[in-house]
C-alpha cells in the first residue's frame, strides 16, 4: 500500500518536472527556439593537419520562437557544425536551442539541456528507489541533504571572501560524515564510532599527504593542467582532495564498524579472534575499494587525452600534463583507504573492551 | 623526487603492512589498471572501431584484472564479469541517449581556452566517447557490487540447500542494498572532490541556475552522477538474477 503512494508520487513529481522544463522558455531571458525541420544542405569532407577526416555538415534549419516578443513566430537559418562535435553541435528536430545576433544574422548557440539534467535525475532517483526501497530512500535523502551543505558552503565562501578554503572543506567533511553514516545505519554505537574513524583517518592521511607534498616540493604535479580556476589553484586542489577521498574511507570505517560489532556479539568473541578477522576482511576490501576511485578519478580526462593524441602530442606528454593531478587524488584517496583500515580496527576495539561487549 | 613517485612508495609500504600478500596483489592491480585506461586510448583514437565494442573490451580487461587476477578465474568471478557488462552496456545506451538529445559532447566553451592550439576536427564520436568515459568511471564500483553479491548468495546456497528462488532473490536484493549507499557514496564524493573548482568558477562568474544548468561542463558532470549511481542500482538486481538462475540450475543437475 505504501509502496504505491511513493511510486504515484514519484511519477506524478517526475512527469509534472519533466513537462515543465520542456515548456518553461518564457523563464529564460535569452531567445530560444524549438527546432522544426532540419534539412542537409551540404556535407563537406575535411582533412586537418594530421590526417584526421571529419565532416562538415550545413543544416538548413526552421524553427519556432519559444518566448520573447516573437514567439510563435517562424525563424529561419544555416546552421554549421562537425560530425564529432566536439566543440560544437548538430541541431536535430524537437532540440530546444538558445539563440543569438551575430551581425545580423542569428544563429544557435547552445542547446537547451535542462529537461535532459532533470531526466537524468529521475531516472537515478527512480532506479535507487526501485531497487533500494527504504534504503535507497535514506540514500537519496542523504545525497540531497549533502548537495545543499555543498551548495551553501560554496555560496558562504564566495560572498565572505574571509574563511579559508581548506577549513570550509574540514568544516564541510565533518558535516558530510555525519549525514552520511547516519542515513546509511541509523543513530547507534556502530555509526558514532564509524564517524570517528572516518574523521580520524581522512586528517591523518592528508597529515601524510601533505608532508609528502612538503617532502617533494610538488615535484611532478602540473597544476597547470586544472580547469576552471578562479581561486588559487593549490587550496581548490587541496579541498578537493579533502572532499574526495571521505566516501571511499566511510565505506572502510563502516564495513568494518559492522563486521566487528557483529562478531562481538558471538558468544566465543574474543579479542584476538576479533583482531585477526578484522585484519582479513580489510584485506579483502582494500583492492577493490582503491580500483573504484582509481577509476572515478581518472576516466574523466580521456576526452581531453584523446584531442592531444589525435593531434599527434606524444604520449609521455599526454599523460604528464592530463594525469599528474588525477593520479595524485588516486594514490591520495589509496593512502587513506588503507590507512583506515588498522586505524578502524583499532578504535572499534578500543570501543568494544571500553564497553565491556568483549574481553 | 617527484610527489607522485613517493606517493606510490608510501601506498606500497602501507598497502604490504597492512595487507601482507592481498596487499602487494592490490597494490599491483593499482597499476595494472592503468592499463586498461591505455587499452581504451588505444582503441578510440581509431575512429573505424564501434566505441560499444571498446566498451565492452574494457569491462573484459578491468575484469581480467579486477575480478580474475584477485580472486580467480571461477563460476562465481564469470557471474559477477557477465553482470557487469550486461549492466555497463545498458547504462551505456542509457547515456548515449541523454548526450545525443542534449548534445552534452565533447568540451564546453569554459574548455576552450586552452584547446585553441589544437585541431577539433578529429573526426572522433564525442556523443559516445562520453558514454563510455562515463562507464569506466564506474565501472570498479559496478564490479564491486556485482561480486559481493555472488559472494554473499553462494554462500547462502551453500549453508541452506532446501533454499527457494525467491528466499534466494530477495537476499540478493537485501544484500545489494546494504552496499547500494557506501559504494553510491565512496563515487559521488569523488565527483564532488574532482567538481569542486567548477562549482567556485560558476559562482566565482556569477552565472545564474539556468545558465549554469544549460552549460554543457555543468549538464555533463550531473548526467554522470546520476548515470553512476543508476549503474549501481542496477547492477544489484542483475547478479542477483544471473546468480539465482546459475545456482538453481548446478543443485538441479547435481
Amino acid at each position: 500500500m505504501k509502496k504505491w503512494i511513493i511510486a504515484s508520487i514519484f511519477l506524478v513529481v517526475a512527469s509534472l518536472s519533466l513537462a515543465f522544463t520542456w515548456n518553461n522558455a518564457t523563464y529564460y531571458d535569452k531567445p530560444i527556439v524549438k527546432v522544426q525541420e532540419v534539412t542537409v544542405v551540404e556535407e563537406e569532407t575535411i582533412v586537418d593537419s594530421y590526417r584526421n577526416e571529419d565532416h562538415l555538415v550545413t543544416q538548413q534549419i526552421v524553427g519556432e520562437w519559444q518566448n520573447g516578443k516573437k514567439k510563435g513566430k517562424q525563424v529561419e537559418w544555416t546552421h554549421i557544425a562537425s560530425r564529432s562535435g566536439a566543440a560544437d553541435f548538430l541541431l536535430k528536430e524537437r532540440m530546444h536551442v538558445f539563440m543569438e545576433r551575430h551581425q545580423g544574422e542569428w544563429m544557435a548557440v547552445q542547446v537547451k539541456r535542462d529537461h535532459v539534467v532533470v531526466l537524468a535525475m529521475f531516472g537515478f532517483i527512480g532506479f535507487l528507489l526501485l531497487v533500494g526501497g527504504k534504503q535507497g530512500m535514506f540514500s537519496l535523502i542523504s545525497f540531497g541533504v549533502n548537495v545543499l551543505l555543498l551548495y551553501g558552503a560554496i555560496h558562504l565562501y564566495v560572498q565572505t571572501n574571509n574563511v579559508s578554503l581548506i577549513a570550509l572543506a574540514i568544516m564541510l567533511a565533518i558535516c558530510f560524515v555525519v549525514v552520511s553514516l547516519v542515513s546509511v545505519s541509523g543513530l547507534s554505537p556502530k555509526t558514532y564510532v564509524a564517524i570517528v574513524t572516518s574523521l580520524v583517518a581522512t586528517f591523518v592521511s592528508l597529515g601524510v599527504v601533505l608532508l609528502i607534498f612538503a617532502w617533494t616540493n610538488e615535484r611532478g604535479l602540473n597544476y597547470e593542467e586544472m580547469q576552471f580556476l578562479s581561486r588559487p589553484y593549490r587550496t581548490v586542489f587541496i579541498a578537493g582532495l579533502i572532499i574526495g577521498s571521505l566516501g571511499a574511507v566511510m565505506d572502510v570505517a563502516m564495513t568494518m564498524a559492522s563486521t566487528l560489532f557483529e562478531l562481538a556479539e558471538q558468544p566465543n568473541a574474543t579479542l584476538a579472534r576479533l583482531k585477526g578477522a578484522g585484519e582479513e576482511v580489510g584485506r579483502d576490501i582494500m583492492g577493490t575499494i582503491t580500483s573504484i576511485l582509481f577509476f572515478a578519478y581518472m576516466s574523466g580526462s580521456v576526452p581531453v587525452m584523446l584531442l592531444y593524441v589525435m593531434n599527434d602530442v606524444p604520449l609521455n606528454y599526454t599523460f604528464s600534463m592530463n594525469l599528474s593531478l588525477e593520479f595524485a587524488r588516486a594514490l591520495a584517496g589509496s593512502i587513506g583507504i588503507v590507512l583506515a583500515i588498522p586505524i578502524s580496527l583499532h578504535m572499534t576495539l578500543r570501543y568494544l573492551t571500553r564497553k565491556k561487549v568483549i574481553t | 623526487m617527484s610527489a607522485l613517485v613517493l606517493m606510490s612508495i608510501v601506498l606500497f609500504a602501507l598497502m604490504t603492512y597492512v595487507g601482507k600478500w592481498q596487499g602487494v596483489r592490490a597494490f599491483i592491480a593499482f597499476f595494472l589498471n592503468f592499463g586498461a585506461l591505455i587499452v581504451l586510448l588505444f582503441f578510440l583514437v581509431n575512429p573505424d572501431v564501434p566505441i560499444i565494442l571498446v566498451t565492452a573490451l574494457l569491462v573484459v580487461v578491468v575484469g581480467v584484472i579486477n575480478l580474475f587476477f584477485i580472486n580467480g578465474v571461477h563460476e562465481k568471478t564469470k557471474i559477477a564479469f557477465a553482470s557487469t557488462l550486461l549492466t555497463a552496456l545498458l547504462i551505456f545506451g542509457w547515456i548515449t541517449w541523454l548526450n545525443e538529445m542534449g548534445s552534452i559532447q565533447g568540451f564546453g566553451e569554459e574548455e576552450m581556452d586552452e584547446l585553441t592550439i589544437f585541431s577539433l576536427l578529429v573526426g572522433l564520436d564525442f556523443v559516445k566517447i562520453g558514454a563510455a568515459v562515463i562507464v569506466m568511471s564506474t565501472i570498479g564500483a559496478i564490479m564491486d557490487v556485482a561480486i559481493s553479491i555472488v559472494t554473499a548468495l553462494y554462500e547462502l546456497a551453500k549453508y541452506d540447500r532446501a533454499i527457494t528462488r525467491r528466499e534466494l532473490f530477495a537476499s540478493g536484493i537485501r544484500i545489494g542494498r546494504d552496499i547500494l549507499g557506501t559504494d553510491t557514496n565512496t563515487l559521488f564524493f569523488a565527483f564532488f572532490g574532482g567538481y569542486l573548482a567548477l562549482l567556485l568558477w560558476f559562482k566565482d562568474l556569477s552565472y545564474t541556475f539556468g545558465e549554469m544548468i544549460n552549460s554543457k561542463v555543468f549538464s555533463a558532470e550531473m548526467v554522470t552522477i546520476f548515470s553512476a549511481g543508476m549503474a549501481i542500482a542496477l547492477v544489484i538486481p542483475i547478479t542477483t538474477i544471473l546468480t539465482v538462475w546459475r545456482v538453481k540450475k548446478s543443485d538441479l543437475s547435481s
